[in-house]
């Protein structure tokens, strides 16, 4: 269990994490989403005792977090956002490295190297310098580097920055069995397809103050609507923004508009009137609403600009 | 050509953002230029050698020398010692040998009771030395048979009579006498420097080979110079002992500093915060890069001096102990540098640029390249400062004057104490910084 109080946490010109109060239960995916800035990385940095907090405390099974807590740390294994990883050493003598500063006896760290290897799919490649790798390949190593300890509490830190779709996948597969195994993992994006494909329960963080939290579903009820309208962008409809802003709010996305309907919209009046200006039904869908849309009601931004 | 000239202009606007490198091609050989410049310009005669003398003859010309050596600005005659009680003592023959084997100063010059008689033929000088410098000896010899030989005119006349009187007999020797003292008289007032010239040749054939002292020439049985040399004598190779600390410091300088601004690319790549979200502590990883850096520099350097051993002779072995302690020290106050610089830059470029400079400076003026003495007063101060002139310093005392352990305790002392004190800034620092 991990119990975040009231920790702000300042840097000489802002202030990263304002007030910040979290808790987070055992075996859980929770996920942190927010836009760049908002204050991730820092929390996940006080988590791991690698800065102290100005105020409040971080408790991990009731024993308090700080920089000189070296203890606790065997308990957590943190995906740092950047790849810290050695360019210039092979895959396995990288891990061999990290996983040495756990005190792991030889024979162990021989093993646990091979098996996390194995996991991310790089054991063919375990000779390889680092700089040879793919950005996918690195961002798998990156994660498998933090887990030699075999730590109870994982603190994923954007680990699919710069990934191809297929090592995003594997390390969603990879993750999701951690949690399957009884790992607690805190999963920091922001991407909000992410958080809603791996996270149960979420908080989100603007400007280092979290304005909501808990799970996704109940959170998105909270919206004044049910469901948005997306509608695709073609040759007809890009013409007709006039009307669709009639029905409610209207996002430009890259390749579609999606539709936040006000509240007394009836959706037969929006296809009746549709079809009156020859739009076609295929152009058009019904969703659920996004994270994204309820970001966008809580701040008034686009969680990514 | 359009294009050509704007990849060119690209590659000047990231020389011009890269200031390490502008550095490197501007500022440090102007500086560089500079030191050097400043040395072999002037005449290229340095001021104030240190050198022991002792008088004691009576004779005019003896006391002519004396005032000659006290006037001139090229040395810095020193005729007594602080004894043990810390009481001032005129130099003996015995104090002053001691004082050169000390390394106090690289030569002595004695004028014996006995230098010049009535009935001598020619003036008999006495000179200790060490030649732990081959620049400083040829220097100083050169220098003061400048000074004496002008002086000595009258002691030619005197015994080139002397001389012609005891083979010719009186009668035929006293005209004899007075035509060659015309004739000498003339000879020097027409072209001194042609005399001294000649003279200072057959001076410095004799020296470094004390057995030689030719009598072939002419001169040479005028000044008779007993030379001594107190120190290295038994040095197998000579010119390799003296230089080798002063290349193997500053490669240890730039190896070190390397490795200190290993931790920039190590917090770039965000290594370093996930050896910290390991069970390890940010002093432990300073700890762990003080020793590191100090044992790599141990190991470069002994195996440079091992090379040294190998390929020139360079006898390491006869004071070995007291090298690794040299070893050991110079390692560490060189580590103590190199992280000083990881701790007051801000990026691996600039630390290197920045060492770069500050290496070959101190390089310059600590005398890993050239003898200190020949660098313009002040900067022999700044030449204290440095590491490289006590690592230097102390190299040559182990190898060269064989000092034993009490006798580098100094040279030890002041490189721990410089570790000590950098080691404290950078410490404070590094709790301030970003790098960590
Ligand atoms: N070491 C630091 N010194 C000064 N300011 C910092 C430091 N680290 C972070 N900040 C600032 O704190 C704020 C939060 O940064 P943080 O890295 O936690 O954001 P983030 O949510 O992880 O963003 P991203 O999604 O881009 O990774 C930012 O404004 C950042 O500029
Ligand atoms: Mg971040």
């Amino acid at each position: 269990m991990i119990s975040i109080k009231n920790i702000t946490k300042k840097f000489p010109t802002i202030t990263a994490l304002d007030n910040i109060s979290l808790d987070i239960n055992e075996k859980e995916l929770f996920g942190l989403l927010g836009p760049n800035g908002a204050g991730k990385s820092t929390l996940m940095n006080l988590l791991v005792g690698y800065v102290n907090a100005d105020e409040g405390e971080i408790l991990i099974d009731g024993e308090r977090i700080s920089t000189d807590n070296l203890d606790i740390r065997r308990k957590i294994g943190l995906v740092p956002q950047t790849l810290a990883l050695y360019d210039d050493l092979s895959a396995q003598d990288n891990l061999e490295i990290f996983g040495s500063f756990f005190n792991l006896k030889k024979s162990a760290l021989k093993y646990v190297v091979a098996e996390k290897l194995n996991m991310v799919q790089l054991y063919d490649r375990k000779k390889d310098k680092v700089k040879t790798f793919s950005g996918g390949m690195k961002r798998r190593l990156n994660l498998a580097a933090s887990l030699l300890h075999d730590p109870q509490i994982i603190l994923c830190d954007e680990p699919t920055v710069g990934v191809d779709p297929q090592s995003r996948n594997a390390i969603f597969e990879y993750l999701i069995k951690l949690n399957e195994q009884g790992k607690t993992i805190i999963y920091t994006t922001h991407y909000m397809e992410e958080a809603e494909r791996l996270c149960s329960r979420i908080a989100i963080i603007d400007f280092g103050k979290i304005i909501s939290t808990g799970v996704i579903e109940t959170l998105l009820e909270s919206l004044p609507y049910s469901q948005t309208i997306l509608i695709n962008k073609n040759h007809s409809t890009e013409k007709k923004t006039e009307l669709f802003q009639k029905f409610g709010e209207l996002i430009n996305e890259q390749d579609k508009y999606e539709l936040k309907p006000t509240n007394k919209l009836k959706l037969s009046e929006f296809f009746a009137s549709m079809e009156e200006n020859g739009i076609n039904y295929e152009s058009i869908e019904i969703k659920k609403p996004s994270l994204e849309a309820l970001f966008l009601h809580l701040t008034g931004r686009r969680l990514r600009d | 050509m359009k294009t050509i000239l704007n990849l060119i202009k690209k590659d000047y606007i990231l020389f011009w953002h890269d200031k390490p490198a502008v550095s490197l091609t501007f500022l440090v050989p102007i500086i560089l230029i500079y030191i050097f410049g400043s040395i072999f310009s002037g005449g290229g005669s340095p001021q104030g050698i240190r050198m022991a003398f002792i008088n004691n003859s009576n004779a005019s010309v003896a006391k002519k020398i004396e005032t000659a050596l006290d006037t001139s600005s090229s040395f810095k005659i020193i005729k007594s010692y602080i004894n043990d009680k810390g009481k001032e003592v005129k130099f003996d023959t015995n104090s002053v040998k001691d004082f050169i084997r000390r390394g106090n100063a690289s030569a002595a010059l004695i004028i014996p009771e006995d230098a010049y008689t009535d009935t001598s033929t020619s003036l008999r000088l006495k000179f200790y030395y060490d030649p732990k410098n081959a620049i400083e000896m040829q220097m100083i010899q050169g220098l003061l048979q400048q000074t004496i030989m002008a002086e000595i005119p009258s002691v030619f006349t005197a015994s080139m009579q002397r001389k012609a009187e005891s083979y010719l007999g009186m009668e035929k020797g006293s005209s004899f006498n007075r035509q060659i003292a015309s004739v000498i008289s003339k000879y020097y007032n027409v072209d001194t420097s042609v005399i001294l010239h000649g003279m200072k040749y057959s001076f410095s054939d004799s020296v470094g080979s004390d057995s030689s002292r030719k009598a072939g020439n002419f001169f040479s049985n005028i000044l008779q110079m007993d030379k001594e040399q107190l120190v290295g004598a038994n040095v197998t190779s000579p010119d390799a002992t003296r230089s080798v600390g002063g290349w193997a410091v500053m490669f240890l300088l730039f190896t070190i500093t390397g490795a200190s601004t290993s931790l920039f690319d190590e917090s770039k790549s965000g290594v370093i915060l996930r050896i910290l979200s390991s069970p390890i502590s940010r002093v432990q990883i300073l700890w762990s890069k003080y020793l590191y850096n100090i044992s790599l520099g141990c190991i470069q350097l002994f195996v440079l001096f091992f090379m040294g051993y190998l390929l020139f002779n360079i006898n390491i072995f006869s004071n070995f102990l007291n090298l690794v302690l040299m070893i050991i020290a110079a390692s560490a106050a060189s580590t103590a540098f190199g992280m000083l610089l990881a701790a007051f830059c801000k990026t691996a470029a600039q630390a290197s640029g920045l060492g770069t400079f500050l290496i070959l400076t101190m390089s310059a003026v600590g005398g890993a390249w050239f003898p200190t003495f020949i660098l313009p007063p002040f900067i022999q101060i700044i030449s204290k400062l440095t590491i490289v002139y006590w690592a230097v310093d102390g190299f040559l005392k182990v190898l060269w004057n064989g000092y034993g352990f009490m006798d580098i305790l100094p040279y030890l002392g002041v490189l721990i104490a410089i570790a000590v004190v950098v080691n404290l800034v950078s410490l404070w620092k590094f709790k301030r910084g970003t790098i960590l």
